[in-house]
């Protein structure tokens, strides 16, 4: 076949086909016009198309060319017809022929969840850092001194008891004593170690202590420890740091006490808690750097001092999620994960 | 520490009522766990912390609420008289081991009559919870309760020689106590002997034979000072923990030793009459003089953040019993109480202050300054991490550090190096570091089949330890993955996560060999030749030995090596405007040909027109194709930045593939 002669056919059935979808004068002509040329195997735009095998070679470029012009002119103007018509039809629709139900459940996305104790982490870390606190991070595995001896905790103390301990046994070991951290203040140490003051850190992590577990003691918990070392650090400020951290993570305001108590690590320490509808609630220990503490990683007590705070998470998250056992946190039941 | 109201009232007034009483101590150091009502009286018990051991007797206690009500405390002055023949022509005493016990004195009274306490006595030891026994025991109970100074009273009689010799065990020694139990001894534990036996193992529990009887006339009266740690290390060897072994590890007021033993004859002499010898012998280091300790009264707004009136200063310091030394404007310099151990330093000072004066006047609202936060990489790169697993429909799981042996043993794809071990248990049969998360989550798995969850899709990201010589072990920073799945669902979990991290080296697949891993179906990843982490089907016996009845596969990633090869901050491509064709092609090769191999001859052959190649399946016709053959199918999507790709261009590229996967690799192209 021509060229021209292909031109002609289709030109031909753009004027046929306009003047059907324009001449429709409801839904069922339209329908019934869009059938006749639009139809996906009797249609006469797909019965034209057949045709361009037969052009030559050389001209079917320009015959693809035309072809899908008339095709976009024509749907083009099935498109106005419909319009004109009031019915735009959902292209999903065709063919459907049953009663649409939509209480039919969506289909469903499985999404896996995170660890509450991961949701928790991540929600006091945003507070934190808000507050300006950046997250520092040391290793779990810890030598005495570290863990002890650089945080006020001499040899003879109880707190070093073997059987308070996860001790390493760890034959002639030359890094010497090695033992499953028993807190996170062990990066206090080593931040300060590392760099001279202003420290403005929280740290989160693993901690352990030889507890037998039951519902709500564990081997393995998780810590987080704040500190803050400058020039004129007050309890003025660890209140308010923490009535500020307690106020952010319960949606609402809230008043923090300090009762005294005792840590090696920390002069004065107290415990705090905050006031949550007309309720004293143990938030966890704190107080001022000891100015042993200070001296041991170099830092001079006479020009800065410090506060440090301290809480577990599974407390917190527990009391959150209203989680029972501690023991289901670490069960991995996907019944359980998925709760949260 | 539990105290009887009515007991308290001995030492200072008690105007105000219990609940404030109790509130009050709490918020300056005394926690308060109950109250309970005793007959006519209270018991009140109080949290004591290890430092403040002068609060485990009434009389602390006491001192504590004169200090806060502002009112005197009555501490009574022993001073029982005493005659006959001097204590040391009755008796002797001697140390030979001053590092397990400082000091040791020693009283004695003869002729007394043992019976029952009177009232009074028996109604207070009841209240707090201790049992009544006799008129002496009672006594020596009554003042440890008093001034928490724990006392022993010998049947003198009974002791051979009469002699009291101090020493450190021998090793096996037995020694059979005031419970009617023997215990082995061993050395670092103090005895008190007689010339020929223990007779009481020292400021832990006393000794069958010398204990006080109906027939017991004379009596010799211990007051010593211990050394905390050996008394605490005996008590939990033996498991002998006693109110005398709580309070002398946590130290002694040195001058309160012998106060405690006049207080002791006096109160015998009232109650159980006899003759109290004049003098005491007393050994052992005499107590030491403190050396004052000078507070700035600046450092009370410096540590506290609000200033305390020097007069109020002084008057906490001192009614806690401190001697002033000297003071003025700006300074006040103190001697500590003996009975306060705990006070050696200026900032112990600011505490006591601070308590006392209440850290109810510390405000909460004060202004902390503002600072720049930064996020560090690895968190960032976690978070993506974790979206995109829980994206794909993986749920987190925490399992513990530390596992059983054979868990570590069956999957150690990091170290080859002996794991680290604990020396306790952490529970039942787990001793060791874990070296992989794997078996953790293959347990995880158990749990989950054995409970009916039929999808089980985890991971977790964890600390494996990774023992190095001679220093602290590397702690690798690791992601474990397992999913009901085969191999090519959690390679495309890695795929994802390349892709979301932006990661532009390329992922390059090695063989390898794991146990616990089917043969055929694992592989070593690397990121630029840089170890990335294993993958693979877990094999029958694995499955066996972590009692899984569904297949599984694990994925493990070293977290460290996925975060330095993440771009956090990807910037922006020009995409093109001009459409893309896509080809279909399907392919058939020897079994033998990898797609990684394919793929690259397609990448090269196409060049820079191709947008993607898109892998879609693999199967077999052994009828049509022959045995050891194999068809793949995929597609390329074509597309040029500067024009419009005509069909021609994209079926001429289609036809240079076909023919490069011929030449490369024997591939001839179906249908």
């Amino acid at each position: 076949m021509a060229l021209a002669e292909f031109l002609k056919q289709l030109d031909a059935l753009v004027a046929a086909a306009t003047a059907a979808f324009d001449g429709a004068a409801d839904e069922a002509s339209l329908e019934a016009a869009r059938i006749e040329y639009l139809g996906a195997k009797k249609g006469r735009l797909k019965a034209v198309q057949k045709f361009m095998g037969a052009v030559g070679a050389a001209d079917r470029p320009a015959a693809g060319k035309r072809l899908n012009e008339v095709k976009t002119q024509i749907e083009t103007a099935f498109t106005a017809a419909q319009g004109r018509l009031g019915a735009v039809e959902n292209p999903r629709r065709t063919g459907e022929v049953t009663a649409f139900d939509p209480t039919l459940p969506g289909r469903s996305l499985r999404l896996g969840r995170l660890h509450p104790i991961t949701q928790t982490i991540e929600e006091l870390k945003g507070i934190m850092g808000r507050l300006g606190f950046s997250v520092a991070e040391g290793p779990e595995i810890e030598d005495e001194w570290h863990n002890f001896e650089a945080l006020n905790i001499p040899l003879e103390h109880p707190a070093r008891d073997p059987l308070d301990n996860f001790y390493l046994a760890v034959a002639g070991a030359a890094a010497g004593t090695l033992l499953l951290r028993s807190q996170t203040s062990t990066v206090q140490i080593r931040v300060m170690e590392q760099g001279p003051p202003p420290v403005r850190i929280i740290t989160l992590g693993r901690v352990y202590r030889p507890d037998t577990a039951d519902a709500t003691h564990y081997p393995m918990f998780h810590q987080m420890e704040g500190l803050l070392v400058d020039r004129q650090v007050t309890m003025a400020d660890l209140k308010s740091v923490l009535r500020l951290f307690a106020a952010s993570f319960l949606g609402s305001d809230v008043h923090i006490r300090f009762r005294p108590s005792f840590f090696p690590f920390t002069e004065p320490s107290v415990e705090a808690d905050f006031q949550w509808h007309d309720q004293w609630i143990e938030f966890g220990g704190a107080g001022m750097v000891d100015p042993n503490v200070l001296q041991m990683v170099g830092y001079d007590p006479e020009q800065v001092t410090g506060f440090a705070f301290g809480l577990g998470i599974e407390r917190l998250c527990m009391r959150r999620h209203n989680i029972t056992d501690i023991r289901a946190l670490y069960r991995n039941d996907v019944r359980f994960l998925r709760q949260f | 520490m539990i105290v009887s109201w009515n007991w308290l009232k001995d030492y200072v007034a008690l105007d105000m009522d219990p609940a404030e009483l109790t509130e009050r101590l709490a918020m300056a150091g005394l926690n308060h766990e109950s109250t309970e009502r005793v007959g006519d009286d209270l018991a009140i018990d109080l949290e004591v912390t290890s430092n403040r051991p002068d609060c485990l007797g009434h009389i602390g206690v006491a001192r504590e609420i004169a200090v806060l009500w502002k009112q005197p405390l009555r501490v009574p002055d022993p001073n029982p008289a005493a005659s006959g023949p001097d204590v040391a022509q009755l008796t002797r005493v001697s140390i030979t081991c001053p590092a397990l016990c400082y000091r040791y004195t020693a009283r004695v009274i003869r002729g007394v009559k043992i019976g029952p306490s009177p009232a009074w006595l028996a109604d207070r030891l009841r209240s707090v919870g201790i049992a009544v026994i006799n008129n002496v025991v009672d006594v020596s109970n009554y003042v440890m309760l008093e001034c928490g100074q724990p006392l022993h009273v010998f049947d003198l009689q009974r002791l051979r020689g009469p002699e009291i010799i101090v020493r450190e065990a021998l090793p096996g020694e037995q020694f059979p106590a005031i419970d009617h139990r023997v215990y082995t001894l061993e050395p670092g534990m103090c005895v008190i002997a007689d010339a020929r036996d223990p007779v009481a193992l020292g400021g832990v529990m006393g000794g069958v034979d010398s204990e006080i009887s109906e027939a017991t006339t004379d009596l010799l009266i211990e007051a010593a000072e211990f050394s905390p740690l050996s008394i605490r290390t005996t008590a939990r060897k033996l498991a002998l923990h006693s109110p005398a072994s709580y309070r002398f590890e946590r130290g002694m007021d040195p001058l309160g030793v012998d106060w405690a033993s006049r207080r002791c004859c006096q109160l015998i002499g009232e109650l159980a009459g006899g003759q109290l010898a004049p003098g005491v012998l007393d050994v052992g280091a005499a107590p030491a003089s403190r050396p004052a300790i000078t507070l700035r009264l600046s450092q009370l707004p410096r540590v506290l953040g609000i200033t305390v009136p020097a007069a109020e200063v002084a008057r906490i310091l001192q009614a806690l019993g401190t001697d002033r030394v000297t003071g003025d404007q700006a300074t006040i310099a103190v001697i500590p109480p003996s009975w306060r151990r705990d006070l050696t330093r200026e900032i112990d000072l600011v505490e006591e202050v601070a308590r006392i004066y209440g850290y109810d006047q510390i405000p909460e609202d004060v202004g902390v300054p503002m600072v720049p936060c930064h996020r560090t990489d690895e968190d960032r790169v976690l978070e993506k991490v974790r979206q995109t697993l829980t994206a794909a429909g993986f749920d987190e799981a925490v399992t513990t550090s530390v596992v059983p042996r054979p868990w570590c043993d069956a999957f150690s794809p990091w170290s080859d190096a002996a794991p680290l071990v604990a020396s306790t248990p952490m529970l039942k049969g787990a001793d060791t570091l874990r070296k992989s998360l794997i078996p953790s989550l293959l347990e995880a798995r158990r749990v989950n089949e054995s409970v009916g969850n039929e999808t089980i899709e985890l991971f977790e990201s964890a600390r494996v330890y990774l023992p190095r010589p001679s220093d602290l072990p590397q702690e690798q920073r690791t992601l474990g993955v397992t999913s009901g799945g085969d191999f090519r669902v959690l390679k495309g979990v890695v795929e994802t996560l390349l892709e979301t991290l932006h990661v532009s080296v390329p992922l390059t697949v090695s063989p390898t060999a794991l146990t616990l891993l089917d043969p055929n179906r694992q592989a070593r990843l690397e990121l630029g030749g840089r170890l990335l982490g294993y993958l693979g089907e877990v094999d029958a016996a694995g499955l066996k030995q972590f009692g899984l009845r569904c297949p599984a596969t694990v994925l493990e990633l070293n977290l460290e090596v996925l975060g330095q090869a993440a771009d956090l901050i990807p910037q922006q491509q020009a995409l093109s405007d001009f459409p893309a064709i896509v080809r279909d092609l399907n392919l058939v090769v020897d079994e033998s040909v990898r797609w990684e191999d394919l793929a690259t001859t397609i990448r090269t052959t196409v060049g820079p027109l191709l947008e993607s190649l898109q892998f879609q399946e693999v199967y077999r016709d052994k009828k049509k194709d022959g045995a050891d053959k194999k068809r793949l199918l995929f597609s390329i999507t074509l597309r040029s930045a500067e024009r419009t790709l005509t069909n021609e261009e994209a079926d001429a590229a289609r036809d240079e593939v076909v023919h490069a996967c011929g030449q490369t690799h024997r591939a001839v192209l179906l249908g």
